[in-house]
């Protein structure tokens, strides 16, 4: 008897599940689906809650603008709690059950890369509006479009940067042991052997960790004129008070944006305060860039949040942007027509700087290279697009002002 | 690598162990007394972290002067915990025990994200910026040393008590015989109840004592639930003096693990010298060896 | 278990290989392969944790085994079948070596000694990048080119059926006795001559070489694994949570904890946004305390009662 009620139940419950899932999926609507996937919970979850924001205040801009193809946007997210394998799932859900011709996400790379497979299986294209990692456009997939510039450029612009800027000969690199992490170490050792640049140091680290004294003293110990940081805001906090009280003092301390170039790390209540000073770093928007439609961007989003954004809220507002003009061009929710239209997308204005795809599916986006002085960002680099005169050297930490 | 870099990064491993401590003083204490295995250590921590921010943002004051608050809120928690949840279990299997903690870990955390949001939180007051020279090569910095101080005032005062109090006694005789300190009129679960709470708050004001030099999001406590445990293994399981000192070590092998090795290898280190001794020397480092 | 009910479970399974031809759906394939997955590693936890007692919160050391082994094997130029032989060889080694250490502790000691392999193990995945790619992460290859989704969950129906075909020979053989007898006293099965670390050894042996079959299907689903997905300690604790849910120590228990949580876990996310974690973790706390042998020592409880 027990046994037929296992047995039952254990039919039972994945029935209830199909039953229970068709119920959301399927039907006529009078919506136009697109998929998100992020981290709105996990430890990526700050991260997760900035695309969400950046996603409904485009979602309120494109709405009020009379929504796509005459129909209201609706945007259906996925929770992928930071795991890669729920990313996965995540697609499998957007594109089976709720019938989505476009995924905008994920946040980490781990996560993205894991995607790739998927929607390359399904035949939907994925937009990426944040994740950087470099082996993510090496696929070779033709359905993966990606908004943001990834670590090796962020890597050449440094060495762009730095070469002209009293040209150091010597670099150490501190990443975090994650795929960004990772992929920013390696980007950065091959472009600066080839600029001539000796890697005299690579420091991987667990993330947030209370104590990083002993890695700095290890890398105080090798004397690198540069330093090039890969680290997400909290590490980049702690690293660079961390760095005061040991005393390392590189003539440059530089990184592959991220942490560095969050809103919140030159503020003293939410970042490193002062320790953030006359740190370079690229970035890939601020509030203050020139491109138009920044500012209103920056106030709608200050309305929201109480908050200015980071450039990943940003991100996430003109992916969605650049997903719905897609749909408009391709006339419909075929997702060929939206790739093909994706592939032939050109976009001069919008606040992230004109949008345009390489036959990678890379955007070609300029990045920025940065400096915090005065706990602001200033553009230094490149020329053209610069704001302030970089200060170089970075001041030793017993010579500056407290 | 020089003798004062060595010597810095012992120094720096001692101040980050005491924190570590207490919060192995805390799991020590609750496994000694009620045998449970506790996978919501680290959210416990995690709690008493944002009751500390919250105390900081609506009152101004610094975790320094607010963790005995916190302390005693977060007793009067695990108190209730125990009575609500962990009491009608009693004498279930382990199992059971580990995958209510577990569920309790998992339920705490993402309420505080409901109610928190998933943002990133700092705190930030004047002393976090002085840094102590001693002597010419070695630097600390002050908020490290505070927090190490008062890591240890707490430590001693729990040693204290689990050795020089009647409840104390009480709890040390059902570490020693659940069955038979009943029947020598010890309220069981009166005496359990307060000792989960007591290791609750011990791991709670670990939190608050680490908040000024760390942040605050709701998952930061699951690492530090993976160090109780191994802090409780080298320490010998229930003695809270072994918890103590197997903290102080497990920060200064981080330590010189960061700095010989890389930082990268650290938790691997935590995890290889805890097999070595689990396979060595069951009872721990610091442990009394049993029969 | 009689004639009848064999019959019984042989149905089920030949109706879950038939699933396919009426859902069509890739998602609801996929969350159904999680089920059968889980359900099959729950079943092989189930051999050491339930049947042996012996909490084992490291079994992501066996699953990552797999998926890593299939990735890393495959690239070393090893055709498909030697690198399964060499990945369930890797997971039975694994499996030696944490029971060689542990076999000789008792309760929660042997259940933070597991937790502490694997997480060395994760933490080497990620440290060594030379050998497994790091956090950058390694492709698997394929194991279905066509009709993916389908195929991997028949396999998924399948291991289900090896593992429970297995965990059912061995609770009614000798071994399994012997186990029996470990978990209720470990002192009197000792003092009647059962070797006790030994017995339990195999008993390892067997739910490894199970868990890294399923590591490997995971991995290869995916095309690409990085050791947080596949080592991590949430795969450890969502392996013995689906057992012990379910009811540790019983057959059909591991089934029933992962048809409930998987299908509970896509659901929540659903209806609950951000809070599904909290009530996930509500179910768990909600049956700990109502269904204290888990949900299938529950229903038999019920049904005792009615007798």
């Amino acid at each position: 008897m027990k046994r037929v009620a296992a047995r039952l139940l254990m039919l039972a419950l994945p029935a209830a599940v199909i039953l229970a899932s068709c119920k959301g999926g399927g039907g006529q609507s009078n919506t136009f689906k697109i998929g998100v996937v992020s981290s709105f919970t996990g430890p990526q979850a700050a991260f997760g809650q900035a695309h969400k924001n950046g996603y409904t205040l485009a979602l309120a801009d494109l709405n009020a603008k009379g929504g796509v193809l005459g129909k209201p946007i609706e945007l259906v997210y996925y929770d992928d709690q930071g795991r890669p394998d729920q990313a996965v799932q995540g697609v499998a859900k957007l594109v089976d059950q709720d019938h989505v011709p476009v995924i905008l996400g994920a946040y980490t790379s781990e996560n993205t890369r894991a995607m790739i497979p998927a929607v390359t299986q399904r035949e939907v294209p994925l937009l990426i509006p944040t994740s950087v990692a470099d082996n993510l456009m090496q696929t070779g997939s033709p359905w993966v479009f990606r908004v943001c510039q990834g670590s090796g450029n962020y890597a050449h612009a440094i060495l762009d940067f730095l070469k002209h800027n009293g040209d150091p000969k010597t670099i150490a690199i501190i990443y975090e042991n994650t795929n960004f992490g990772q992929s920013n170490d390696t980007a950065m050792r091959e472009a600066a052997q080839q600029a001539g640049l000796t890697v005299v140091d690579e420091e991987a680290y667990q993330a947030s960790s209370p104590d990083y004294k002993a890695l700095l003293a290890r890398v105080k110990a090798k004397n690198p004129d540069a330093i090039y940081f890969g680290s997400y805001l909290l590490d980049a906090s702690t690293l660079m008070r961390q760095s005061a009280e040991v005393g390392l003092d590189p003539r440059y301390y530089t990184a592959a944006g991220t942490g560095f170039s969050a809103a919140e790390f030159p503020t003293k209540d939410k970042g490193a305060g002062a320790y953030a000073e006359y740190t370079i770093s690229v970035s890939q928007w601020l509030p203050t860039a020139k491109w138009k439609g920044s500012k209103e961007f920056d106030e709608a989003f200050l309305k929201l949040t109480g908050t200015h954004p980071a450039y990943h809220a940003m991100e996430a507002y003109v992916t969605l942007a650049i997903a719905v003009a897609a749909i408009e061009k391709a006339g419909g929710a075929n997702p060929v027509a939206i790739r093909d239209a994706l592939r032939a997308l050109w976009l001069p204005e919008t606040p992230f700087g004109p949008i345009r795809f390489d036959e990678h599916g890379q955007n070609d986006h300029a990045t920025l290279v940065t400096q915090i002085q005065d706990g602001q960002y200033k553009v230094v680099w490149p020329p053209d697009a610069a704001e302030a005169k970089p200060i170089v050297p970075t001041p030793p930490w017993n010579k500056r002002q407290k | 690598m020089d003798f004062f870099t060595t010597l810095q990064a012992v120094v720096n491993g001692v101040l980050t162990g005491a924190l570590y401590a207490l919060v192995g003083m805390g799991m020590a204490l609750i496994f000694g007394v009620m045998r449970i295995v506790n996978f919501a250590h680290g959210t416990f921590m995690m709690l008493g972290m944002y009751a500390t921010y919250v105390l900081f943002v609506q009152a101004h004051v610094v975790p320094y002067y607010s963790f005995p608050l916190v302390a005693l809120g977060m007793y009067g928690l695990g108190y209730l915990i125990y009575m609500a949840l962990l009491r009608p279990i009693h004498g279930q299997s382990d199992f059971m025990q580990i995958l209510l903690t577990l569920g309790i870990g998992l339920a705490i955390t993402d309420a505080i994200q409901l109610v928190f949001g998933a943002d990133y939180h700092q705190i930030n007051f004047p002393l976090l910026e002085k840094n102590l020279h001693l002597g010419s090569h070695i630097t600390v910095n002050a908020p490290w040393v505070v927090s190490f101080g008062i890591a240890l005032v707490t430590g001693g005062g729990l040693y204290f008590f689990v050795m020089h109090t009647m409840s104390g006694r009480a709890a040390r005789a059902i570490a020693q015989n659940r069955y038979a300190a009943p029947l020598m009129g010890i309220h069981l679960h009166r005496v359990q109840a307060f000792w989960f709470g007591l290791g609750v708050s011990a791991a709670a004001v670990a939190g608050s004592l680490l908040l000024p030099v760390f942040y605050l999001y709701p998952g930061v406590g699951d690492q530090f639930t993976l160090k109780a445990f191994v802090i409780v293994v080298l320490g010998g399981m229930e003695s809270i003096v072994g918890a103590a000192m197997a903290g102080v070590l497990l920060g200064v092998v981080e330590s010189l693990t960061s700095l010989y090795w890389g930082n990268e290898w650290a938790l691997a280190v935590d995890f290889a010298i805890f097999l070595l001794v689990l396979s060595l020397r069951p009872s721990g480092i610091f442990g009394r060896q049993k029969a | 278990m009689r004639r009848w009910q064999l019959a019984l479970a042989g149905s089920g399974f030949v109706l879950s290989l038939l699933v396919p031809l009426v859902v069509h759906s890739d998602y609801q394939l996929q969350v159904l392969f999680r089920i059968y997955l889980f359900a099959a590693l729950g079943l092989a936890w189930n051999l050491v944790g339930g049947y042996a007692g012996q909490l084992s919160l490291g079994h992501a050391a066996y699953f990552g085994a797999g998926a890593y082994g299939l990735a890393l094997f495959t690239r070393a130029g090893m055709p498909l079948w030697a690198a399964l032989v060499m990945l369930v060889g890797l997971a039975m080694l694994f499996a030696l070596l944490i029971g060689g250490v542990s076999f000789r502790l008792r309760g929660p000691y042997f259940a933070l000694a597991t937790i502490a392999f694997a997480e060395v193990l994760h933490a080497a995945a990620k440290n060594l990048p030379r050998v497994t790619g790091g956090d950058v992460g390694v492709p698997v290859p394929a194991l279905f080119h066509t009709h993916a989704n389908r195929s991997f969950y028949l396999c998924a129906v399948l291991l289900t059926a090896a593992t429970t075909a297995a965990t059912f020979l061995i609770s009614r053989s000798r071994f399994g006795y012997y186990l029996m007898a470990i978990r209720e006293d470990q002192e009197t099965a000792l003092s009647v001559g059962v070797n006790a670390a030994r017995t339990k050894l195999h008993a390892l042996l067997v739910s490894a070489a199970f868990t890294a079959l399923g590591g490997a299907l995971y991995g290869s689903l995916f095309l690409f694994i990085v050791p947080d997905q596949v080592l991590s300690i949430d795969i450890s604790n969502e392996i013995a949570i689906v057992a012990m849910l379910g009811g540790a120590g019983t057959l059909a228990g591991p089934m029933v904890g992962a048809a409930v949580l998987e299908s509970a876990s896509e659901i929540f996310k659903t209806i609950f946004q951000e809070a599904h974690l909290l009530i996930y973790g509500l179910l768990l706390i909600v049956v700990v305390l109502f269904l204290p042998e888990g949900i299938m020592g529950g229903v038999e409880a019920i049904v005792r009662r009615r007798k």
